[in-house]
């Protein structure tokens, strides 16, 4: 039931940020300095920002670069951890030693240092924001997959699978992936909620992206000052950061749930 | 008051409305051992249960059940979760896995004594060392269990549950997993709780610890009371249909197996050895297995029984020696069944597809499946089920039957039947002792039953002690 509302909460999010840049007519940077701090009304829905901006668009706007730039982030992140992983439990001996302290090493750094040290290389610029979350996030990834992989490579049923001819692609197929997904799954949830919060963040402290780029956390920083005159406006992207973390939350934690009631 | 406990029509409900415990009475006195009798699903662990008052919220227990005079059933759950230790205590299965790994032997005693028992810390320690020297433990007082064998390990179980002198004392499946030396440790053990006026309540399907214990014997079967009485008697002649198919069941009524004449050689091991970590499991070892002929690895738990037959089908390497398989013999021609079938089975998975994929591989007719479902007396249908949806015995017939698929020169059964009830452990080990001498393909089987062992092979390989030696 609240797994339904969180999906829910997540489409309606994405759809307004993928759909939305394309249908809603006003311009995301356009100043209008005649319209400062409107409420919302029939020409702009939402109000408008300090500049005049149509708050809407530039929701919509903001939404489909955080969204699209965590999602990205943790597929970027999931892939080499899952083949770290995969490679740290099939080979063992060295490459594991070598891998597991790489991802030691990772972990022994507060995770937005990493993404502050990569972001100093280029600031407000995007790349440097996905490569550093990638590489901050990776290890989690990795992390489950070995611990996963090792205790199954080494089962039963593995161990049956080998002995009837059946090679790593089937092995990796059969038993593998159905083991990591529902795990996997759940930790990316939570993986793209933690992004939004660290992009916003990021761009909150000045550090991320940089006006007048449309970003959640940038927009509230630009809106803090004005909190007093139009409360309001500061609402929005608030209240899209906490939708989109809340509705992953709850796919997230339902589905871990979910795997929790069966022991196999 | 009347000494002793008494059930007087039990019936457990579950929430769907079944009777897994469906009107079982009996009584148990001080001084006669009872022992509850039954395959798995019989109800008697749940007996167990709603004697101690642990069964899960979605049972229900009715009837009557007496302790002493008293009323269990009427009595709150704090009440019960009182008694225990004092008044009835529960001897738990697998012995290593209830010690705390953390604590010496004798803390584990010593805590009884002074916390459930409530005794003085200077009385506590005297108890305690009197307690460990009863089970002939004193040596081991400062031991940890690891460091412990099986058999210590067990009578210090032991030493812990009849620490709290509760009068009652349920052993539900104490022989669970034990070789036959283990067995008879604690069935020593159980005897003298009884002999010395305590009240024995064992549960088991194992037939040989019931006849040990003597006393009263109550065969179960779907929740109901088959037979009952004198344990001499009832384990004899009983009158009872599924009681005499129980009984026919123990491995040493089972008819010898027939030994087809040898073939040429299979495998041969020549001088192999094996360390697991630093200690060694054996050396030096050579033998070799013919076409038709069947081999039993026994030894206690740990030993290196397991290794062994991994090296022979050669999922493990020995540190020295080689194995030699016959010339041409493909890998996939050595096979192996395991201990608890489902972990052989990709899960979630229906089980025809996994075969699917091994018609595939391997290029095997699907008229040949077909055949030897049949001769394994598989229903077809269960290839749309899961192999967590079938019942062990079915699904180790399937292990077999995926084996056999690829024509086997050699099958290894490590425990292939440990975890089954007795009736489907004879069935599935004659199935398997069939086909392998119609098809002439060697055999060794791993078991911690001697009498199995000496039932279903001419030869024997005992590993024990870091070491391993060809018997015959």
């Amino acid at each position: 039931m609240s797994r339904a509302f969180g999906f829910a909460l997540v489409l309606a999010v994405s759809l307004f940020s993928a759909i939305g840049p394309v249908v809603i007519p006003a311009d995301p940077a356009a100043q209008d300095l005649s319209a400062y701090l409107s409420p919302p009304s029939a020409a702009h829905p939402l109000g408008t920002d300090h500049l005049g901006r149509d708050l809407l668009a530039r929701l919509a706007h903001a939404g489909r670069l955080s969204l699209g730039l965590a999602v990205l982030s943790v597929a970027c992140a999931v892939l080499p951890g899952v083949a770290l992983g995969l490679a740290a439990a099939w080979r063992g001996g060295l490459t594991d030693r070598v891998l597991a302290t790489a991802a030691d090493m990772t972990m022994a750094l507060p995770g937005l240092l990493i993404v502050l040290l990569v972001a100093g290389l280029a600031p407000g610029r995007i790349w440097p924001l996905w490569l550093g979350l990638s590489a901050a996030l990776w290890v989690e990834y990795f992390r489950l997959t070995r611990a996963t992989a090792r205790v199954l490579l080494a089962a039963p049923e593995v161990e049956a699978s080998r002995l009837l001819g059946f090679g790593p692609l089937y092995i990796l197929r059969r038993h593998v992936v159905p083991a990591l997904a529902p795990p996997l799954a759940t930790l990316a949830a939570f993986g793209v909620g933690g992004a939004v919060m660290a992009i916003g963040a990021l761009g909150f402290v000045g550090i991320g992206l940089r006006p007048p780029m449309a970003e959640w956390g940038l927009m509230l920083t630009e809106l803090l000052p004005h909190y007093h005159e139009a409360p309001w406006a500061l609402a929005w992207p608030a209240l899209m950061v906490f939708a989109t973390v809340f509705g992953l939350q709850l796919i997230a934690s339902e589905s871990a749930q979910g795997a929790g009631e069966s022991p196999r | 008051m009347t000494r002793g406990l008494a059930v007087v029509d039990l019936v457990v409900r579950a929430r769907d409305g079944t009777r897994p415990v469906d009107g079982v009475s009996f009584r148990l006195a001080p001084g006669v051992p009872l022992t509850l009798l039954g395959e798995t699903g019989s109800g008697k662990t749940l007996i167990a249960g709603a004697i101690m008052g642990t069964l899960s919220a979605d049972l229900v227990a009715t009837g009557s059940i007496r302790l002493d005079g008293r009323e269990l059933l009427a009595a709150g759950g704090a009440d019960r979760r009182g008694l225990w230790g004092r008044r009835l205590a529960l001897l738990p299965q697998e012995p290593w896995l209830a010690l705390d790994p953390t604590m010496r032997a004798r803390g584990q005693v010593w805590e009884v004594f002074r916390h459930v028992r409530r005794l003085g810390v200077a009385e506590a320690e005297a108890r305690t060392a009197a307690s460990l020297a009863a089970v002939g433990l004193a040596a081991a007082a400062r031991a940890f269990p690891f460091q412990l064998s099986g058999g210590m390990a067990q009578r210090l179980a032991f030493a812990a549950t009849a620490a709290g002198e509760a009068p009652l004392l349920i052993a539900d499946e104490p022989t669970k997993g034990l070789d036959s030396t283990l067995r008879d440790g604690i069935a020593a053990l159980l005897r003298r709780h009884a002999d010395s006026g305590g009240m024995l309540l064992a549960i088991t399907h194992d037939v040989t610890l019931a006849r040990a214990l003597g006393g009263r014997a109550v065969i179960l079967r779907q929740g109901r009371v088959v037979e009952a009485g004198q344990a001499e008697h009832v384990l004899t002649a009983p009158a009872h249909p599924y009681a005499r198919q129980l009984l026919a069941a123990e491995p040493s009524a089972w008819p010898e197996a027939r030994h087809p004449p040898l073939g040429r050689t299979v495998v041969a091991a020549r001088s192999i050895a094996k360390r697991y970590g630093a200690r060694p499991l054996f050396s030096g070892l050579s033998f070799a297995l013919a076409a038709g002929e069947t081999v039993a690895v026994t030894g206690p738990s740990g030993a290196g029984k397991t290794t062994l037959g991994n090296i022979l089908v050669g999922l493990v390497r020995p540190d020295l020696g080689t194995v030699i398989r016959e010339a041409g013999g493909a890998r996939t021609r050595y096979q192996k069944l395991w201990q608890d079938p489902p972990a052989a089975f990709a899960r979630h998975v229906p089980l025809g597809r996994l075969m699917d994929d091994l018609l595939r591989l391997h290029g095997i007719p699907r008229a040949r499946l077909e055949a030897l479902l049949a001769r394994l007396r598989l229903e077809p249908a269960l290839l749309g089920r899961a192999a967590d949806a079938i019942s062990g015995g079915e699904l180790q017939r399937f292990a077999l039957a995926r084996a056999l698929l690829l024509e086997p020169l050699f099958l290894f059964a490590d425990e292939a039947t440990s975890r089954l009830d007795p009736i489907t452990q004879q069935e599935t080990l004659a199935l398997l002792a069939e086909t392998a001498a119609e098809r002439g393909l060697a055999l060794l089987i791993v078991t911690h039953d001697a009498v199995i062992a000496a039932k279903m092979a001419r030869r024997r390989i005992v590993v024990e002690g870091g070491e391993a030696r060809v018997a015959v």
